[in-house]
């Protein structure tokens, strides 16, 4: 397992290289930021101006070059300049990533709490009533643009705060800028209060392909001859189900879960700019439009060590939750 | 398998009646408040005469007042080329002083809590003499003196403390101010009256002397310039190159939660991407003092969230551009006035004279301006939440503006008078007009692209509507979108036959002038030269008589005119919706926006 795991993550650095390489050729191509910088602004900017921007953001170095400076640059912790001033681009993906992961992380553990109780749910009460409603809310949630039901949501927040008279549910950022009385509690409260609707949104996505999975995978493990066995030496019906059931049903479910970390982090994005998290997704709105190139390059290259790692952990997991599955 | 209806019935039944329950969270209403819609503070903001007193109330002490900014402040030199952003302007006009302040009619207002006059007292050479306020104090003691111009000026004049040199990647051995219009004509800045007097004596005339030490670019403390660098105290005139960079990156870098200030509030805390907390500073020496408890500027980088922000009170002040649905969303919160302004920002189709054939036939653009019908235009676009919008006259002033005066519309020019265009093609001897035009040679004129930043709906119907108004003329347009962020390239690379964007005029139009319209100006992308425009400009600059200066613009401008380069549309519209429990908040459409006077919002009494 511990050579697999080496081997695997030798393999994924020349997987980086070549996949940032080639999005770094796509980036410094698809747009110029030194004419954005001497054009948008008013008054204009001087030609020193012009011409100290473009120095600062190496414009006028050759393409190997750059990539070259950029990705040495990135082993000493340096990302690159920013084509915003003062801005340092390490720091700032980071502090990003940690409010991200908040709202990933957030969701995820929602979604997979409700993906298992409402697929196994489902799966044990097949055709009835709940199957059904359950069902046409998986679909329902699947079909539905993230940033629809954000809108709906902020809504429906702002709703229950009128109702309630109170504050509780906030709609925009991650905490409120002051609290009237500054305690851990109420700070507490406020953070949580925050992260209900963002993370609802983001976590119904997941929740309604999980809940499918969990209830297909449940059904054929029902069927299968072991757990018929099990209750025919006459075990407890719950007892077959969350000791034999339950554990063999799950083994897809992580591995999909750990497989759509892109995906929610792409959620993420749309996310965090309805509800106004200054996280990732923020920063890849904001580098798109600016022609910030290594800000982008930052960007994707957490990205994809992120997607490349969970991809690992989702091959890894296979072994470690089913046997008959072992890596040399 | 068939399912049983019963069953089948009941889970579509709970489905939709769930579905139900959130389409009515949806819906918005549930407020208790009449007060729907209401714009009684801010409605009169439009009425000639009110824009500077509008929604002005006596305040009583406390509140927390949270204003929108769209921006993150990345550096906190405004008067950095990479810092000069309005949300950098607004944040820092709370805390920091300026001489002259833009009005929200347009003028500029000497600013009395730090001045006692500011007055030109010889036009040859001209001297403008400022006496400051003898009150007037850093909030750590130290008073306000000529020391504190010196360093304004000797920082942004571009001589004293030059750009970093080429082999500085860093951008940090230098000073990049956004613009050394006027200070790199002051011969000398002299102290008298133990600092509190400030005589300055220009080596050229300058028309826009009210915009020096302010006008949206407020002052630094030199005394903190001086002491960060290791410069002599209160010695602002013999700071070397070296140290006035190194101060020019201290303001840049440091938030002024870490140095002296000098407003009615100072900023207590700055949350980077997140918000700005100001409290009322005890040491402030102006007459009014600040009454909110707490005043915050909060991040909101977009603007289509502002609404439900405002909607769940935790915002009380948004600022953002105007679109219908976000008008009728505003106009659906109880408790709030609002207000649609006319403002600085003008949109505008540019040609681009590069073109060979644009470049050539003077008639092919006047005939393509006069048959570009802009009241049509607005009636699509913006006249959909703007009644009050108006074709634009003048490439310099706006209406509202002491030089202002309608060029355009005497030419014909956005008329949509397809006779009248015609007849300019005509007698040039163009052939195929109104079918397939050609030039006199008999050349093909067009396909010409129309070219506009993807996703803004208002630019797509301005292209879509010249479309169809050249097509009567037998021109052919298509329509090109461009990239969020490609505006420079094209811009600058000439990319475009014709273009739709905005320019924002300055209380001081002048300098502006002379940047977009003379020949080679850095804002000139269109390639327009003419040498009598050149010299009317040129004179204008230079003018210390405020009304002769316009009076030049407005002829150069009535060159341009004729010339058929940039027809103006109109003035973008700007939108400021505030709570009504607060007051003495305005729209303000200058480049210091509605915070120019945060020092007397509060609570309604």
């Amino acid at each position: 397992m511990l050579a697999y795991t080496v081997r695997r993550i030798l393999v994924s650095i020349p997987v980086l290289i070549i996949s940032t390489f080639i999005v770094f050729l796509v980036v410094i191509n698809s747009g110029d930021p030194v004419a954005n910088f001497a054009t948008s602004r008013q008054p204009v900017p001087s030609k020193a101006a012009v011409t100290a921007f473009a120095r600062h953001i190496h414009a006028n170095e050759p393409v190997m070059e750059r990539y070259w400076n950029w990705i040495t640059g990135v082993l000493h912790g340096d990302f690159g300049p920013s084509v915003q001033a003062n801005l340092n681009i390490g720091h700032d993906l980071f502090t990003r990533f940690k409010v991200t992961i908040t709202l990933v992380a957030a969701a995820m553990i929602l979604a997979l709490i409700m993906a298992v109780v409402f697929g196994v749910f489902s799966a044990i009460r097949q055709y009835s009533a709940a199957d059904y409603t359950i069902t046409f809310f998986g679909f329902l949630f699947l079909a539905m643009p993230v940033f629809w039901f954000a809108v709906l949501l902020k809504q429906a927040g702002i709703w229950f705060n009128q109702k309630t008279g109170s504050q509780f549910l906030g709609t925009i950022g991650e905490k409120s800028p002051y609290l009237e009385v500054d305690t851990t509690w109420n700070e507490f409260t406020d953070h949580v209060g925050h992260l209900i609707l963002p993370t609802i949104t983001l976590a119904l996505v997941s929740f309604a392909s999980w809940t499918r999975y969990t209830r297909a995978s449940m059904l054929e493990v029902l069927n299968s001859d072991y757990v018929r066995l099990a209750r025919a030496k006459g075990l407890r019906r719950g007892k077959v189900m969350t000791r034999h059931a339950l554990r063999t049903a799950l083994i897809p479910l992580a591995t999909v879960t750990a497989l759509d970390i892109a995906i929610i982090l792409g959620g993420a994005v749309i996310t965090e700019t309805i509800f106004q998290w200054h996280g990732m997704g923020e920063m890849l709105v904001q580098a798109a439009t600016t022609l910030d190139v290594y800000r982008t390059m930052a960007w994707l290259l957490l990205s994809a060590v992120v997607v490349i790692g969970f991809n690992l952990i989702a091959d890894l997991l296979y072994a470690v939750l089913d046997p008959r599955i072992r890596y040399d | 398998m068939r399912v049983p209806s019963s069953a089948l019935t009941r889970a579509l039944t709970l489905a939709a009646g769930l579905v139900l329950v959130l389409t009515a969270c949806s819906s918005g209403g549930g407020g208790g408040d009449s007060n729907k819609g209401s714009s009684a503070g801010l409605t009169s903001c439009n009425t000639v005469g009110k824009a500077n007193t509008c929604n002005s109330a006596t305040t009583k002490s406390g509140g927390t007042y949270t204003y929108v900014l769209e921006k993150n402040i990345q550096q906190w030199n405004v008067q950095d080329v990479n810092g000069n952003t309005f949300e950098n302007a607004e944040a820092l006009e709370v805390v920091l002083p300026q001489v002259f302040v833009p009005q929200p009619d347009f003028t500029v207002a000497l600013n009395t809590d730090l001045m006692t006059s500011a007055t030109q007292t010889s036009t040859s050479p001209q001297t403008i003499v400022y006496k400051i306020n003898p009150k007037a104090s850093w909030n750590d003691g130290t008073p306000i003196t000529a020391d504190d111009f010196v360093y304004y000026w000797r920082t942004n004049n571009g001589k004293d403390c030059p750009p970093p040199p080429a082999s500085d990647s860093t951008q940090t051995k230098g000073c990049l101010p956004s613009s050394t219009a006027g200070y790199d004509r002051v011969k000398s800045l002299t102290a008298s009256d133990g600092g509190k007097t400030v005589t300055m004596v220009m080596s050229k005339p300058y028309s826009d002397w009210k915009s020096l030490f302010g006008g949206g670019y407020p002052m630094y403390p030199a005394h903190v310039a001086e002491k960060f660098s290791g410069a002599k105290a209160g010695d602002a005139a013999h700071m070397t190159a070296t140290q006035m960079a190194q101060a020019w990156q201290y303001f840049l870098k440091t938030p002024p939660t870490k140095y002296a200030t000098a407003g009615a509030y100072k900023m207590q805390d700055w949350t980077d991407n997140d918000h700005a907390t100001y409290v009322p500073d005890p040491k402030w020496y102006g007459a009014k003092k600040a009454t909110l408890q707490r005043l915050i500027f909060k991040v909101i980088s977009d603007a289509t969230q502002e609404p439900t922000a405002l909607k769940n009170n935790e915002v009380q002040g948004i600022y953002p551009q105007p679109e219908v649905d976000l008008v009728n969303q505003v106009k659906d919160i109880p408790g709030i006035t609002y207000t649609i302004g006319n403002g600085l920002t003008w949109e505008h189709f540019d040609l681009n004279l590069h073109n060979p054939v644009l470049g050539k036939y003077l008639a092919l653009r006047q005939a393509m301006f006069t048959a570009i019908n802009i009241k049509d235009i607005l009636a699509k676009t913006v006249g959909q939440f703007d009644p009050s919008v108006k074709p634009l006259g003048n490439h310099n002033f706006v209406p509202g503006q002491a030089g202002y005066k309608d060029v355009v519309t005497g030419t014909g020019q956005g008329s949509g008078d397809l006779t009248k265009a015609k007849k300019h093609l005509t007698d040039a001897k163009f052939t195929g007009v109104g079918s397939a035009l050609k030039t006199p040679d008999g050349k093909a004129v067009g396909p010409f692209n129309c070219r506009y930043t993807t996703g803004n709906q208002i630019r797509q119907s301005e292209c879509q509507i010249l479309q169809s108004n050249l097509a009567s003329l037998g021109i052919k347009v298509t329509i090109k979108p461009i990239g969020a962020a490609d505006l420079g390239t094209v811009l600058a690379g000439h990319q475009y036959d014709i273009i739709v964007f905005a320019w924002v005029a300055a209380p001081f139009p002048s300098s502006g002038a002379q940047q977009n319209w003379f020949t080679s100006g850095g804002g000139n992308y269109g390639g327009y030269s003419n040498k009598k425009a050149d010299a009317l400009i040129s004179q204008a600059v230079g003018e210390t008589d405020a009304t002769k200066s316009a009076a030049l613009l407005n002829q150069a401008d009535q060159l341009m005119v004729n010339d058929a380069y940039v027809l103006p549309l109109y003035q973008k519209p700007t939108f400021f919706a505030t709570q009504t429990r607060f007051v003495n908040m305005r729209n303000n459409s200058t480049i210091v926006g509605p915070a120019y006077n945060t020092g007397t919002w509060g609570l309604k009494k």
